[in-house]
């Protein structure tokens, strides 16, 4: 007697498949699973407009930025007028160029110092946590020290006492600090991942460790990598600007925290120039916002209860 | 009188990715004060819904779409959640087979206990009351003091079943209580479950899909179908005179190990799609009794022979007779063992047996555990000898804990032993010996040593497509390239039965059931073309009317391609059915070794007979009714 090869397909609806179902939909729609798990979520959805919007002004800068940022020859301190919508600043500056300008600023920082410590977290969590031993020891001893050091004082320190100054000394100092986090995620995430029986297998199969980590540990990680990218870059954000307003930051490079610095340096507050105060703190505080609420379904991606409201 | 009254319930999953799921259809059922009901059916029939909707658990997607639950004369589906506090617990209670997993892991047992008498207002002593509980459930006291994760899994689920009892309910649901644990762990609980019932008197809900246990513990029995109740009975009727043509294959999954003809059964084809429209009765397409009016009818739930069935022919009494557990009930029931196969007679076939592939010498394996400043040493296996054959299957049977997944490890080289040779003879080159392989080697050892893993859910990686999976073996030991992978995966495939290969090579793991993707590991392991197969409880994660159909696939596999098989189970049923011979191991010691039909036939060791004992067998009790006093005074007591 042959064996009966099951023709019907399996019952579709379990509880597993249900999570998968939505990275199966978007295997149509050409999206991430990821992403239309996002979308769904209507706070996350409101979230993702308001960065789509930050990141369109950031690319077109140039095109909507009336004035050259840096160009002083207009008259010093305006209040909002016609022709310049939130004012000058105290050395004649059109504030309004420098918010549009400055939305560049914080997403360049936001992406790359949140890559670059997303990468240096995958890097020592995969390693500590898969090859385990003295290696995990070591590498444990570093995440844990760099989860007890304060990040603000450290940023600050290594800011301040750097020989040279410039964005990408800002980004490397939040890197350096605000990497421990995620790896130590990513850590407890491959320990549980690691003694799967299909890693086993793959070892069974021939495969070699790099081979295993790039590609059968690495894949059931993308939301646990998108969450810990989305809070690296938040975070990121928020240090450039508390650098630069504390004057750490890169005089030569116009962003929301050097505009908050020069507005408290240059007296806005006395000469009641309200836009110029307000207009840049206002804007980081809806980038922020717009990270908050993504946030929420971010959670939705690790629980799929949450999914279904 | 009637405690539980459940009317036309329906329950429908709408979740947002996938079609609404009618998971059940119009279920009628009451039960007793003190009554005994078991449910059973496949996975994914409905029964958990089922349960949670009579406690009103169930949590979006999943809503009561029709009909009503009275419990005690409230009616549960209406009720406003103060009422429903005041229900549950108090009344109304519940052990799900996840229960010892959700104790509390930071607080001590005490402190559960403590929780639950603080919130229902239960004054006096705590400790005293929860010792009183948990000597109920055969738990020493000093397990109060310890923390969950102090505990095995068989106490965590006693404490669970204690708390559950605490408040001396009228009625307990339990889901799947006991699968997961050990056989031996679970005869224990069971008993004294059944003890308690006796002493309590509280009526039981007792969900499973496994037959034996259910048809051994309940007075009434519901077999559950694509959300449907096709048949309720009491449990000797059922066992007697199966009326519906499922519950006699899913009764064909059974038989005594010990008898000298061993003859199971399974019931090809998977459950329907709920998510579907269907007319007529749902388990036309796998019923072997099916007619022309079958698939354009829908069956009633009718009174017939004093219990009631949901079968068009069995209602108009042309259901052919069947002695169930005899040899001849096969040939009426759905899919059979072929008689003349090694399956259903491995003991008797006494080929002249090739020179060993694999030989284990004396091998032990000490494991060193340093917890702070103490260590502890823990002899998991013990100067364990035997060799494996090509074309045979040896048995490796033992309770959880006894050293058997040990064994796979040092066999396969992922260990090596304290002391001991393994060696491999199988080869073109010389003897390889495992215990001293590293690196490359080891890799190259591989491709004559491959297994089958114990969970098909966590053994194929769910993000990898299943042509992904059978390329790596292809690529790293047969050095395919190319459209050659394919190809071979193809037929990698449909040498375990998946055909057309076309149709599963681009799914991804959820796509499949749990027998395919079973399946796809065994193809997996099959792809450096092995000598040796070494599988670690490969069917008991499946459902009972898989498991069938997966030993017969490994006993194909191992007579047609000259594998030796290392077959680890604790399930002797699977391994009289499939094994050459058996090796019984105890505490990491082998305590009996021989022919699979002397040693499960007639067993002389008391640890072999305490693991036949606590085989659930629904026809056992019928056969052995003399003797059921002697198989519980050989539970261990903790
Ligand atoms: N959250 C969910 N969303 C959608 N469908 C679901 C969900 N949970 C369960 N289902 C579907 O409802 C049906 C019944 O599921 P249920 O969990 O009651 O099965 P079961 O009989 O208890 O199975 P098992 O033996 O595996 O526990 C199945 O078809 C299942 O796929
Ligand atoms: S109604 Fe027909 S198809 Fe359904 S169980 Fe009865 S005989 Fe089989
Ligand atoms: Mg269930």
């Amino acid at each position: 007697m042959s064996t009966p090869a099951p023709a019907v397909p399996a019952p579709g609806a379990d509880t597993e498949g249900l999570q998968v179902a939505a990275t199966e939909q978007a295997r149509h729609s050409r999206l991430p699973g990821w992403f239309v798990i996002l979308w769904r979520n209507g706070k996350c959805r409101i979230g993702l407009l308001m960065l789509g919007a930050f990141v369109l002004v950031a690319l077109l800068a140039p095109l909507i930025a009336p004035y050259d940022p840096r160009g002083d020859d207009f008259p010093t301190s305006l209040a909002p007028t016609g022709g310049h919508w939130l004012g000058t600043t105290a050395q004649g500056e059109d504030v309004f160029s420098q918010l549009i300008v400055g939305a560049r600023t914080s997403l360049i920082v936001g992406l790359a110092a949140g890559l670059l410590s997303t990468l240096i977290g995958l890097v020592i969590g995969l390693t500590a946590g898969y090859l385990q031993g003295w290696v995990d020891e070591v590498l444990s001893f570093l995440i844990n020290l760099g989860l007890v050091v304060p990040a603000l004082p450290l940023m600050v320190t290594l800011a301040a006492y750097a020989p040279v100054r410039g964005l990408w000394l800002i980004i490397a100092v939040i890197s350096v600090t605000g990497w421990a986090y995620g790896a130590r995620i990513k850590r407890s995430q491959i320990i549980t991942l690691r003694t799967r029986d299909y890693i086993t297998a793959a070892r069974f199969a021939g495969d070699g460790t790099a081979r295993i980590i790039a590609r059968e540990i690495v894949p059931n990680m993308t939301s646990l990598i998108v969450v810990g990218f989305m809070g690296a870059a938040l975070g990121a954000i928020g240090g450039e600007a508390g650098l630069a307003f504390l004057g750490l930051g890169d005089p030569q490079t116009v962003s929301w925290g050097t505009m908050l610095n020069q507005a408290s340096l240059g007296g806005a507050l006395l000469t009641g120039q309200w836009a110029w105060l307000i207009a840049p703190g206002l804007a980081l505080s809806l980038l922020i916002t717009s990270f908050t609420l993504i946030n929420f379904g971010i959670d939705a991606l690790s629980n799929p209860h949450l999914r279904e409201d | 009188m009637t405690l539980l009254q459940v009317e036309n319930l329906s329950v429908t999953y709408t979740p947002r990715d996938l079609p609404a799921n009618r998971a059940v259809h119009d279920v009628t059922f009451d039960i007793d004060e003190g009554e005994f009901v078991g449910l059973l059916g496949e996975s994914g029939c409905g029964k958990s819904t089922l349960g949670n909707a009579v406690l009103r658990l169930l949590s979006p997607p999943a809503r009561i779409s029709g009909g009503r639950v009275v419990f005690d004369g409230v009616d549960v589906t209406t009720a406003s959640e103060d009422e429903l506090r005041a229900l549950r617990w108090t009344d109304l209670s519940t052990v799900f087979q996840s229960s010892m997993n959700s104790l509390n892991p930071v607080i001590r047992v005490q402190a559960q206990f403590a929780d639950t008498f603080a919130a229902h207002r239960i004054p006096g002593d705590v400790t005293a009351r929860a010792t009183e509980l948990l000597e109920l459930v055969s738990l020493d006291r000093h397990v109060l003091r310890a923390y969950p994760h102090e505990l095995s899994g068989g106490m965590k689920q006693r404490v669970a079943l204690a708390l559950a009892l605490a408040l001396r309910p009228k009625l307990v649901v339990l889901d799947e209580p006991t699968t997961g644990l050990d056989v031996v762990v679970q005869r224990s609980i069971l008993t004294r479950l059944a003890e308690l019932r006796r002493e309590l008197g509280f009526a039981v809900l007792f969900i499973s899909h496994d037959l034996g246990t259910v048809l051994e513990m309940a007075d009434r029995v519901m077999v559950m179908y694509g959300g449907e109740i096709v048949e309720n009975r009491t449990a000797a009727g059922m066992l007697h005179e199966p009326r519906h043509p499922y519950t006699r294959g899913l009764l064909g999954s059974y038989a005594d190990p010990r008898l000298p003809d061993v003859q199971v059964t399974y019931i090809p084809g998977r459950p329907p799609d709920l998510s579907r429209p269907h007319r007529g009765c749902l388990f036309t397409p796998r019923c072997p009794h099916a007619e022309d009016a079958c698939r354009e009818v829908h069956p009633e739930l009718l009174p017939e022979r004093g219990g009631l069935v949901r079968c068009l022919v069995a209602q108009e009494d042309r259901l052919p007779v069947v002695r169930l557990g005899a040899a001849d009930a096969a040939a009426t029931i759905g899919s059979h063992f072929p008689a003349t196969g090694a399956l259903t007679d491995p003991g008797g076939t006494p080929d002249v047996v090739a020179e060993a592939v694999l030989s284990v010498d004396q091998v032990s394996k000490r494991y060193t555990t340093r917890r702070g400043l103490r260590t502890s040493t823990t002899d998991a296996v013990r100067d364990v000898s035997f060799t494996l054959h090509p074309g045979r299957v040896t048995a490796l049977v033992g309770q959880s804990g006894s050293g058997k997944s040990t064994i796979a490890r040092l066999v396969t080289g992922v260990e090596r032993p304290s002391s001991g040779e393994v060696r491999f003879e199988g080869g073109s080159g010389p003897t390889v010996r495992v215990d001293r392989l590293r690196g490359r080697a080891l890799v190259d050892y591989r491709r004559h040593v491959q297994m089958v893993f114990q969970d098909p859910f966590s053994a194929l990686n769910p993000t990898r497509t299943v042509a992904y999976a059978l390329s790596r073996p292809l690529v790293n030991f047969a050095g395919l390239r190319g459209t050659a992978i394919r190809e071979r995966s193809a037929q990698l495939l449909e040498s375990v039965g998946l055909a057309p290969a076309g149709q599963f090579l681009d799914k991804l793991p959820h796509q499949l059931s749990g027998g395919q993707r079973q399946r796809v590991v065994t193809a997996r392991a099959l792809a450096p073309d092995p000598q040796v197969l070494i599988a670690d409880e490969p069917i008991s994660m499946l459902d009972v009317s898989i498991r069938a159909e997966i030993l017969e696939l490994l006993g194909e596999l191992v007579r047609n391609r000259r594998l030796a098989m290392l077959y680890i189970t604790h399930d002797l049923l699977s391994a009289r059915l499939l094994a050459d011979e058996v090796l019984v191991l105890n505490q990491g010691v082998l305590v009996e070794r021989g022919p699979t039909r002397d040693v499960i036939g007639a067993a002389r060791d008391d640890y072999t007979r305490l693991l036949l004992d606590s085989i659930p067998n629904p026809f056992a009790p019928a056969k052995r009714s003399g003797d059921a006093s002697v198989v519980r005074s050989a539970q261990p007591g903790g």
